[in-house]
């Protein structure tokens, strides 16, 4: 199959190469949340909700010199194209509720927040493509949200090789074709890869580029939650009538 | 679980007893109800509502399937909620599980009515294809994303909603050779066929907290709730199904009394959910121009 048209040069939903899917972020959508966010890119779309720092429930957990960061991923019945019962707590949703977790770990000043609890809960709403991505993006604006202080926003993008072209944020088409799937996920200001995951294989000269193409997403999505937290704060200053 | 003080709890009693709740709305009024249809894309029928601060999305999904051999003139609906851990820590891994499952036998019961299917708000047996050998069955998925109360009414109100924005592909059906095989449908990817939701009833839910009930109650009047009947009501004031939840008893006369205070009150919410729906309806098919 053609993933990409040899002779226009664009992809099968009509996106060039290095373009990324439509990203839309609100905060503010679960209003009993001490944070919440919901993230969309293109037709994938989740919500996060932060509850914390709280008290810790289960005191065994308890770490005196930081929080404890938790994290939830699952998805709607309704989330993928053929309807399937999900069971909570199945392999693929633990191993991405812990990428989340440390991937957001990373980034909170834990050490600021002894004794407590942080919670992030994940629900995908609609599936296409990327969904760890989009997670931890939303996580991000979530914690922002509940005032959670961080180093650096943790973003992260997804890339792929297919029909010898470096391909940004691949959709549910393009992810299922075979080919490699990079997740990055990055602190921008300080310039640091916190996730990075590979399927299938890829030419090391390539996977530079390919990395560097993701890379280069995260920070356009990282610019975007910028713009989307400094309008919501304006939101805020507006409210308070300052 | 909600932390209430003693004051705070005595707010509560008090002002219902006054007939000025916390919100400033009496024990009859329900909070303000917004619609969204075709928030899922992927699915047959689709809507979110909200209810306050509560928040659900309903999805409908038809697959083609067998029916019952006891009812072969009979599609099949099943429901089933799920409570998102966005709506509460307590919902985690498990913790949602008892809540999700009262809540969806909760609605079979009030929108789908007997086994038999017999008084369901959804006529069955438009749902059959070729009698004895083809259905549809319809999944209808609850979502609880934001909780704030009164689940129940927000839940069946964002079904009735996305039944009314479903589109069931038209199938055609090829006659087989044999009388015994199963025969070939030809699923349509044009043409649809609208549900008549007419007959989906509302579901009121009166808590009663102290001496009176109110409807549509909070997450903390619910904490304070002795017990809560939830009636469904269809338009023609037909009560089609009743649950009593809480612990404490109730006189039989009480119980007749919220029943017809629960029809009186559905008047009004079905007066302003079907408005709701068709704005809902008239946004959705302009952006879909």
């Amino acid at each position: 199959m053609e993933y990409v048209n040899p002779l226009t040069g664009f992809r099968l939903d009509g996106r060039r190469p290095n373009e990324m899917r439509q990203i839309r972020g609100e905060i503010g959508v679960v209003a009993k949340a001490d944070g919440s966010a919901l993230f969309e890119m293109g037709n994938t779309k989740v919500i996060a909700a932060v509850y914390g720092p709280r008290e810790v429930q289960n005191k065994g957990q308890q770490m005196d010199s930081q929080a404890l960061v938790r994290c939830e991923y699952s998805m709607a019945n309704f989330s993928t194209g053929d309807r399937a019962r999900k069971s909570k707590g199945d392999r693929r949703s633990t191993e991405i509720s812990l990428v989340i977790r440390q991937t957001m770990e990373a980034s909170i000043l834990t050490h600021l927040m002894p004794r407590s609890q942080i919670d992030i809960f994940l629900q995908v709403l609609q599936a296409d493509g990327g969904t760890r991505s989009a997670c931890i993006n939303a996580a991000t604006l979530a914690l922002a949200d509940a005032g959670i202080p961080m180093r650096d926003l943790a973003t992260s993008c997804s890339s792929g090789y297919l029909c010898s072209t470096p391909l940004l944020d691949l959709n549910y088409v393009e992810d299922s074709a075979g080919g490699p799937d990079v997740t990055v996920g990055t602190l921008v200001k300080m310039d640091k890869v916190t996730l990075l995951q590979m399927d299938a294989k890829l030419p090391i000269e390539m996977f530079t580029d390919v990395l560097q193409l993701a890379i280069e997403g995260c920070k356009a999505i990282a610019n975007y939650i910028r713009e989307v937290l400094l309008e919501n704060t304006k939101k805020l200053e507006c409210m308070r009538g300052s | 679980m909600v932390g209430l003080s003693a004051g705070e709890r005595q707010f509560i009693h008090g002002g219902i007893a006054q007939d000025l709740r916390s919100d400033g709305r009496q024990r009859l009024q329900f909070r303000p109800i917004s619609v969204q249809t075709g928030v899922i894309p992927q699915a047959n029928g689709s809507a979110r509502a909200t209810l306050g601060a509560t928040d659900v999305i309903a999805s409908i999904k038809a697959e083609l399937g067998k029916p019952a051999p006891l009812q072969p003139d009979k599609g099949k609906v099943s429901i089933f909620i799920d409570c998102s851990p966005t709506a509460a820590p307590v919902f985690e891994g498990r913790g949602g599980e008892e809540l999700s499952a009262e809540l969806s036998v909760g609605l079979q019961r009030c929108l789908l009515g007997g086994k038999s299917g017999a008084g369901a708000g959804i006529d069955l047996s438009s749902l059959i294809v070729v009698e004895g050998k083809v259905c549809w069955d319809l999944y209808i998925d609850g979502l609880v994303i934001s909780s704030d109360g009164n689940l129940l009414d927000a839940l069946a109100a964002a079904i009735k909603a996305a039944l009314s924005n479903t589109g069931i592909p038209k199938v055609s059906v090829s006659v087989g050779a044999s009388g015994e095989d199963q025969p070939e449908v030809d699923v349509s990817d044009e043409e649809f066929m609208q549900f008549d939701t007419s007959g989906v009833p509302v579901v009121v839910t009166l808590t009663k907290v102290g001496r009176h009930y109110i409807v549509d109650a909070t997450l903390e009047e619910e904490s304070q709730m002795s017990s809560a009947v939830s009636v469904s009501v269809n338009r023609h004031g037909r009560v089609c199904g009743l649950i009593k939840r809480g612990g404490t008893g109730l006189d039989p006369s009480v119980v007749l009394d919220m029943v017809s205070v629960a029809k009186h009150a559905s008047e009004t919410l079905i007066a302003v959910l079907d408005s709701e729906i068709a704005s809902a309806e008239a946004i959705d098919d302009d952006d879909a121009i």
